[in-house]
């Protein structure tokens, strides 16, 4: 593996600097196709029925050739991420499409509601705050797996980076530019997405939720 | 030799007959026979289940059964549950209370699911209504504790109170206060959905001390486990539970305590709740456990191996709903433990992750099914599938009655074929010939609606997602799914022609929505004109539609079966395409 520098930019927040990811949106295929229409519709209703006569005889509309349309989306689609990072001041979720995955709103509450009682958290499995380990999941973009860390063995953001450069250069992928920079984020309790280093590294600990290395891309 | 004639009988003769005749269909085939028949059916019809609330006026359905004593409604589509349906759509309860409250002196029950109850309602219900005992709002939203409080302090005979997943406006825990000392009635309250605030817990032990019927109770979250011993000693009759939160510093003799009242609950068959367990605490259930048929784990954050702990402990259990935290090795468990399991629900803990966290594959939905024949009901969401896979659950469990698969990532592949899921969903509704209810996900061309329309004769309701090629996808649902009563389409390359084509389809189904898809505006235009006994209504919320070329394809529409014409509560982002191919609003 190509030694590669990944230097972990702990930059100053800007808002909107971890906006506008070129994620594949499937609602962008419909928009495309709004005003691109041939003019069906003056077509007669009877001339419409008479096309599909409901005699049974259905054969004619079943003769399928087992080929594929031309205009089959799927393929030329790419695998849509459906993880995302919005620094949005919205409550809920960000979801990249709407109402997908079909989960009815009071689920998705289940893991992101606070609650006092000491509870273990979707991403952060903490058992007691008091000396033990808190591990936090760690996501690469561009990498499969995800890993954990545990948060207490570290003093600082920079001992942090180190050793999340050690563990993800292994993952890296070849081809990459040498000199990529990568950003460091992290979802605080509320949900929201920030770059790692705008707060002391003690309230960090207490906050972070998810750390995820994302590629920079000015 | 004379024939004694049917109508020779009294009419309270036939009537008793009548009163073993509980099925809506059947009451409707009876009331189908004659005149006189259709007479006295029509007076001695006691339970009514409408299952678009706007198919029909409360007028209509007075008028026609005079004596109801017990009313179902249902309002919103139900992609209303996703965020799909704009706020304000409709499905308001109030007009239906309005009316039955002159008609319907001695209702005693409703049951509502997906609709807007307001306070008002309740306290018209509570009012109206002497006898009322069983109040359901399934999913429902708009009103707040003061609407209940009302219920509590007016209805002296309340057997059932079950919030169910509702949106309530949680006020003040002292509503509870509201049930009075007299009220003994109680057979079952869920208040599960209620939100974290504090809940009068004192009221609640007292009423739960004083109605020694109550079998069901489902507490919130706000109610801590230090409680729940008490509760369950005040109640040692209840047959099903829901805690509240299970998570705490309990001491260790509190922990004894609480798994001595759970055993102290000999009929108890029913557990739910769990949120924020802590797995210290599950063996308190332990003693239960052989008898529990129902289990949900679903609001659990627990792992493995607690999960699989729990679970190799209950042979008798026929429904399991649970998150993906069961993963394959817990599904396998599940699969040696539980022969008589029914039905199976495994959501995703982690839905917007992206990337999958836990070993939950498909492997653990086909161990369960080759473990669990019996399987009737399948809620499964993952994120991968094989055709293979599919084919093993078809043949392992011909009895399912619903199958409903979400791999997470819309038009995923057999990830070892590269292939569509057409041949699999079409084994699953080749074999499984009661299946009522089918939702789609993964990769998938026009072919598996060819299979569904072949094969899925007794299909009631088919949710599609980001799949199919054309219109004849759609075409062979329509034409081929006799029993089909609702259809729920988005994000799918289906246009005006099917739907033209088989437009008097629409009127022998409860409704049809469809969203992101291509169907012309100037096609529901066509359809609101020619078919006066559907309603057909646009849903858009940035401009009028006929703001835009016809053959511009509109994002939502709604069409729905109805005797009474367009509605007249639409808010200003439905419009309904009327007789005279106007848009109305």
């Amino acid at each position: 593996m190509p030694n590669m520098e990944l230097q972990l930019g702990l930059a100053l927040p800007t808002p909107n600097m971890i906006k506008g990811f070129d994620l594949n949106n499937h609602r962008l295929d419909h928009l495309k196709q709004r005003g691109c229409f041939s003019n069906k519709s003056k077509r007669s209703f009877e001339q419409a029925f008479g096309n599909f006569k409901q005699d049974g005889k259905t054969k004619t509309l079943l003769l399928w050739s087992g080929q594929p349309n031309e205009e089959e989306d799927h393929k030329d689609q790419k695998k849509t991420t459906f993880s995302t990072i919005d620094d949005s001041n919205d409550d809920e979720e960000v979801e990249q499409v709407v109402g997908w995955p079909p989960i009815k709103t009071w689920r998705k509450k289940i893991f992101n509601q606070p609650n006092g009682v000491g509870g273990i958290e979707n991403n952060r499995v903490a058992d007691k705050e008091n000396g033990r380990s808190i591990y936090v999941k760690v996501k690469m973009e561009g990498v499969a797996i995800t890993r954990k860390v545990d948060i207490r063995l570290y003093l600082s953001y920079q001992t942090l980076s180190n050793s999340l450069i050690t563990m993800f250069s292994k993952d890296k992928k070849c081809g990459d530019d040498d000199s990529t920079r990568y950003i460091l984020t992290y979802q605080d309790k509320e949900g929201d997405w920030l770059i790692a280093g705008d707060i002391p590294w003690q309230s960090f600990m207490r906050c972070v939720q998810r750390l995820k290395i994302i590629r920079n891309r000015d | 030799m004379q024939k004694k004639m049917m109508y020779s009988f009294p009419d309270d003769v036939l009537e008793h007959v009548f009163s073993f005749i509980q099925s809506d269909k059947d009451r409707n085939a009876v009331s189908a026979v004659c005149k006189l028949w259709y007479e006295i059916e029509r007076w001695c019809r006691r339970k009514v289940f409408i299952g678009n609330c706007y198919a029909v006026s409360p007028r209509v359905v007075i008028k026609r059964f005079p004596e109801v004593r017990s009313i179902e409604l249902k309002g919103k589509p139900h992609f209303a549950d996703f965020n799909l349906v704009p706020d304000g759509w409709g499905g308001y309860v109030l007009p239906w209370i309005v009316e039955m409250a002159g008609a319907y002196p001695c209702l005693e029950e409703i049951r509502l699911k997906r609709m807007v109850v307001t306070d008002e309602s309740l306290e018209l219900i509570a009012k109206s209504f002497k006898n009322f005992k069983v109040l359901v709002l399934f999913s429902c939203e708009g009103f707040s504790t003061d609407g209940l409080a009302a219920i509590a302090a007016g209805c002296k005979n309340l057997r059932e109170l079950d919030l169910r997943e509702s949106e309530v406006d949680d006020l003040s825990g002292h509503w509870l206060t509201h049930f009075p000392e007299t009220c003994t009635s109680l057979v079952s309250l869920n208040i599960s959905c209620l939100g974290s605030d504090e809940v009068s817990f004192s009221a609640l032990e007292r009423l739960v001390g004083r109605c020694p019927n109550l079998k069901s109770l489902r507490l919130n979250r706000a109610v801590t486990l230090d409680k729940i011993a008490n509760i369950l000693r005040r109640a040692p009759q209840l047959v099903d539970f829901g805690t509240g939160n299970y998570a705490s510093e309990l001491p260790p003799d509190v922990l004894l305590n609480l798994a001595g009242a759970f055993s102290s609950c000999k009929e108890l068959k029913s557990l739910s709740g769990f949120w924020d367990v802590v797995p210290a605490y599950l063996p308190a259930l332990y003693s239960v456990c052989s008898r529990l048929t129902s289990l949900n784990l679903s609001y659990a954050t627990i792992q493995n191996p607690e999960i699989i702990k729990l679970v190799s402990r209950c042979p008798s259990l026929q429904r399991l709903l649970v998150l993906d935290y069961i993963e394959d090795s817990g599904l396998e468990a599940l699969a040696s433990s539980c022969k008589d399991l029914q039905e199976l629900r495994v959501f995703p803990s982690d839905p917007f992750g992206g990337e999958p966290h836990v070993s939950l594959t498909e492997q653990g939905l086909v161990t369960v099914s080759l473990g669990c024949p019996k399987l009737q009901s399948i809620l499964y969401f993952c994120h991968r599938m094989t055709n293979a896979a599919l084919v093993t659950i078809a043949q392992s469990c011909p009895n399912l009655t619903r199958f409903r698969l979400c791999i997470i990532e819309p038009k995923t592949a057999d990830y070892l074929t590269l292939e569509p899921l057409d041949v699999g969903f079409g084994a699953i509704v080749e074999h499984c010939k009661d299946l009522r209810r089918l939702s789609l996900s993964g990769l998938l061309t026009d072919r598996v609606f060819e299979y569904i329309g072949t094969y899925a004769k007794k299909l009631e309701m088919l949710s599609v997602a980001f799949a199919g090629d054309s219109d004849l996808g759609l075409h062979h649902v329509l034409f081929g799914c006799e029993s089909l009563r609702k259809l729920e389409i988005r994000d799918c390359p289906f246009g005006d022609k099917a739907l033209l084509a088989n437009a008097a389809k629409l009127e022998t189904m409860r409704s049809l929505w469809m969203s992101s898809c291509t169907v012309s505006f100037g096609a529901c235009k066509l359809l609101g004109q020619k078919m006066p006994r559907l309603n057909v209504e646009v849903i858009d919320e940035t401009e009028p539609p006929d703001s835009r070329p016809e053959s511009c394809p509109v994002e939502k529409f709604y069409i729905y079966r109805s005797v009474s014409g367009p509605r007249f509560d639409k808010p200003p982002f439905v419009w309904t395409m009327d007789e005279e191919g106007k848009i109305m609003h």
